[in-house]
Parts: structure tokens; C-alpha cells; sequence
């Protein structure tokens, strides 16, 4: 199977192993993917973020079938975190999106973070490329429950929804720092519930201190904040529209296209260190190495002496 | 600690059929992630269909499903079918659950690579995993 081509085509089996590949660090997914990104760069990037059991899935699973009804292909990347112990991961994102599993205009992916820390496993960008080359319109990345810091999501999506419910207590307080400076889009879910007003009143207050801070030359857009109660599928029609309006935006004035080039940059970056790490590495000199366990340097020293003595990197 | 696995073995947990009873296949899906595996679960009430198309899109290397209610005589052969007429019958397929003795036969003949019946010992399982995958690298390499 030519995977590179059949992907192209649609072909879910092709596209799936390139994407495994891709997870895997298997040489074959980064050829597949020199062939299929000249196709790539057209889809809309969604991130849907939050703190954990502010229903995700849940909310995915509505704006699929409200993509689905304005007919759009959709793809789906759900993040699941990999246990730090075993290497292993339970990914049951699935269980709440089943309704669309027959649907071949759906696909939906579950990754484990495989110790990537930012919210993200390592291949999200890369399972986003593929999904983006097999011709879905709208890719849904549901990051891991997140806290203040973890905001890969935005350097990857075009488009950040961020979830809020009520009753956490704190939890503006908790995401407040991060992710309320950066979402396109505030969803209050679970808004029939009791403490939804306080919630709203907490994000309102947050949103319009984020607007008084903006610098005069940026984007020109102002989140909305929309309640939602995901497991009735209310809300999300208007959730809906407001991704739309800001993918319209943003294409209209050419971010979007910014954006996508400052997300392949970030990446080359991202693989350079990698790959620069690995090399340095295996190249770490054993006497110094053998000295600072031998407690006859510190640590700073020999890092200091290690890099000194790299030898130079060649061309494979 | 043990080191984390670079390729992890993915494994999709389905339950087939219209019984709730989760617990075995909780507890194997723990098992197999304290074994370094990557399990996808789908959730309760899978069709045939459903388990090979979420199977598809996760590109899993095994999948395995737990049927308590009967029924397993027709739906598995129709999974093993349809995995096989995808162009994904080179996963692995197991199943477990309340599955007679005599069924066996039939099961086996319709693609069903191993049964693991009511108390079978996860540790058993994930020996078993381990040691087709070990195999099948061989093949492959």
C-alpha cells in the first residue's frame, strides 16, 4: 500500500498508520509526511481545553454533530495523559463519541502524552497534518485536563475553545493565569447547574480585564463567553458560530495562513532540539561523565565541559 | 520504574453486546496499562461494526472484546469479517467473557485468535500479549 497516496484519497486505513507512525518515531512517518504536506494547510485547528470533568468529550461530541450538520469532515485528536510508571495509558475519550463512529465522515483518534508535558502528546501536530491531508475540514484536539500552565493547544490551534463549569471553586483562580489569556472562545458547560451565575459573573470580570490589556495592534477579536449543557446539546449551535466567525476572520485577513507558518517553524524547532539532544547524548564524553559521579566536579562544571567537548555534529 | 516504551502495543477493549458488566474488562484494561500498553476503550453496547471501525482509526494491533450476553457465536465471526474484508485482519483478536466450551471450535474457525475465559489471570494475558508481539517483531524485522 502506497500509504502516502492512499491517505491523500481518504483511505482511513492508510491514514491511520500514518499516524501511527508518526507516534511511534517510525522513519517511515516522516516520509509520508514529506509527500502529503504540500496538501496540508487547509483544515481549521480547534482546540477544546479545560480543567478535568469540565466535559470535554462530551463537548466534542455535540460540536462534532453540529460540524457534521453543517457538513464538514471531521477529524479528532483526544489526549489522554500516559502513566509516568508504566509507560501505559488508558484512552477512553471514545466511550462519549461513540454516536459517530459509523460515520465516515468522522475520525477520531485517541493518543496517550507519552511524558509530553504542555497538555499534548509529542505527534499531535503531526496526526493534525495527516488528518488535515486526508481532507477533513474541522480538527477537534481535546488536550488532556489542564491546569494554569499547559497551553501547547494555542501555539497549535487556530482556534482555542476554552471550558469552564461551575461549583470548582478556584478553578478561575486556577486557569486564570494561562488559559484565560489565551482562548478564542469561553464556554461555560454544565450551566444548569447551581453556582453557573457566579461563574459567569468570575469569567466576565476576567475576559474584560484581558480586553483592557490588549495591545492596541493585536487580532482584532473579542472571545465570547456561551453556556452550554453539552449532554443535552444546548449551546452549541452558538459555540458553533463563534468558531466559524473566528476561522472567517482569521482567514480573511491572512492569520490564519500566519499562523500555520509560525506552527511549522515552532515544530522544525521543536525537532531540531530533539534530535540535537539525542546526538549530544550519545556523544557525552565518559571521563567527565565519570568524574562528576565520582564527585570530583559538580554538575555545573561538567555540563560546562561536556558541551565543550561535543565533537562536531556530522552530516548523515 | 521500568523504562518507557518507545512503541507502545495498542490494544482496543470493546464490550460487545447489551450486558453492563464492566469490571472484567476494567480490570484488564488496568492490567494491560501497567504493562506498558496503550488501551482504548469504546465503551458499552458495540456492534460489530462499531468495534472494527473505531479499531481502523485507532491502527490498535490488538482488539479485544468481552461478550457476556450470548450472542457471541454470530457477532464475533462478524467482526473477525469485517476486520479481515477492511484490510485489518492482521490484528490480533481476542475474546473474553462467558463463552462455552463448544463455541470454541467455531470461534477459532471464524478468526477468533484466543480465548480468555471467565477467571483467566491478567497476568496471563499480558504474558501472552508480550509473547505475540515479541514473535510478530520477528516476523516483521
Amino acid at each position: 500500500m502506497d500509504v502516502a497516496r492512499e491517505l491523500l484519497s481518504g483511505n482511513v486505513l492508510a491514514g491511520a498508520r500514518a499516524i501511527r507512525w508518526l507516534d511511534d518515531r517510525d522513519r517511515r512517518g516522516a516520509q509520508v509526511l514529506s509527500s502529503v504536506f504540500p496538501h496540508t494547510g487547509r483544515a481549521q485547528i480547534i482546540g477544546v481545553t479545560g480543567p478535568p470533568g469540565a466535559g470535554k468529550s462530551t463537548l466534542a461530541n455535540a460540536m462534532i454533530t453540529e460540524q457534521r450538520r453543517r457538513g464538514r469532515r471531521v477529524g479528532v485528536v483526544a489526549i489522554d495523559p500516559t502513566s509516568p510508571f508504566s509507560g501505559g495509558a488508558i484512552l477512553g475519550d471514545r466511550v462519549r463519541m461513540a454516536r459517530h463512529t459509523l460515520d465516515p465522515g468522522v475520525f477520531i483518534r485517541s493518543v496517550g502524552t507519552r511524558g509530553h508535558a504542555g497538555g499534548l502528546s509529542r505527534s499531535t501536530h503531526d496526526t493534525c497534518l495527516i488528518l488535515d491531508a486526508m481532507g477533513y475540514d474541522v480538527i477537534f484536539v481535546e488536550t488532556v485536563g489542564v491546569g494554569q500552565d499547559e497551553i501547547d493547544i494555542v501555539a497549535l490551534a487556530h482556534t482555542t475553545i476554552i471550558i469552564g463549569v461551575p461549583g470548582l471553586g478556584d478553578e478561575v483562580q486556577a486557569i486564570k493565569a494561562g488559559l484565560m489569556e489565551v482562548g478564542d472562545v469561553f464556554v461555560i458547560n454544565k450551566a444548569d447547574r447551581e453556582g453557573y451565575e457566579a461563574t459567569r459573573q468570575q469569567f466576565e470580570l476576567m475576559l474584560h480585564l484581558r480586553e483592557e490589556a490588549r495591545p492596541a495592534d493585536a487580532f482584532d477579536w473579542s472571545p465570547p463567553l456561551l453556556p452550554a449543557v453539552a449532554t443535552r446539546d444546548e449551546g452549541i449551535a452558538g459555540i458553533i458560530d463563534a468558531t466559524d466567525r473566528h476561522g472567517s476572520k482569521l482567514r480573511d485577513s491572512g492569520e490564519f495562513a500566519r499562523m500555520s507558518g509560525r506552527r511549522e517553524r515552532a515544530q522544525a524547532l521543536a525537532l531540531m532540539g530533539e534530535e540535537m539532544l539525542r546526538i549530544a547524548m550519545e556523544r557525552a564524553d565518559a571521563e567527565v561523565l565519570s568524574a562528576v559521579e565520582a564527585r570530583q566536579i559538580d554538575p555545573y562544571e561538567a555540563a560546562r565541559l561536556l558541551v565543550h567537548r561535543l565533537s562536531p555534529v556530522q552530516e548523515e | 520504574m521500568q523504562p518507557i516504551e518507545e512503541r507502545p502495543l495498542r490494544v482496543l477493549l470493546a464490550k460487545l453486546g447489551m450486558d453492563t458488566h464492566t469490571v472484567g474488562v476494567t480490570v484488564i484494561a488496568h492490567a494491560l496499562r501497567e504493562a506498558g500498553m496503550e488501551v482504548i476503550f469504546t465503551g458499552l453496547k458495540q456492534t460489530p461494526a462499531m468495534v472494527a471501525s473505531a479499531a481502523i482509526q485507532e491502527d490498535v494491533d490488538v482488539v479485544g472484546v468481552s461478550t457476556l450476553s450470548a450472542g457471541h457465536t454470530r457477532s464475533l465471526p462478524t467482526l473477525a469479517r469485517l476486520l479481515r474484508e477492511a484490510g485489518a485482519g492482521d490484528k490480533l483478536l481476542l475474546a473474553g467473557g462467558v463463552i462455552p466450551e463448544e463455541d470454541r471450535p467455531l470461534l477459532e474457525e471464524a478468526g477468533v485468535d484466543r480465548i480468555f475465559t471467565m477467571g483467566a489471570d491478567t497476568r496471563d494475558i499480558v504474558a501472552y500479549l508480550n509473547q505475540w508481539r515479541a514473535t510478530r517483531r520477528e516476523e516483521r524485522d
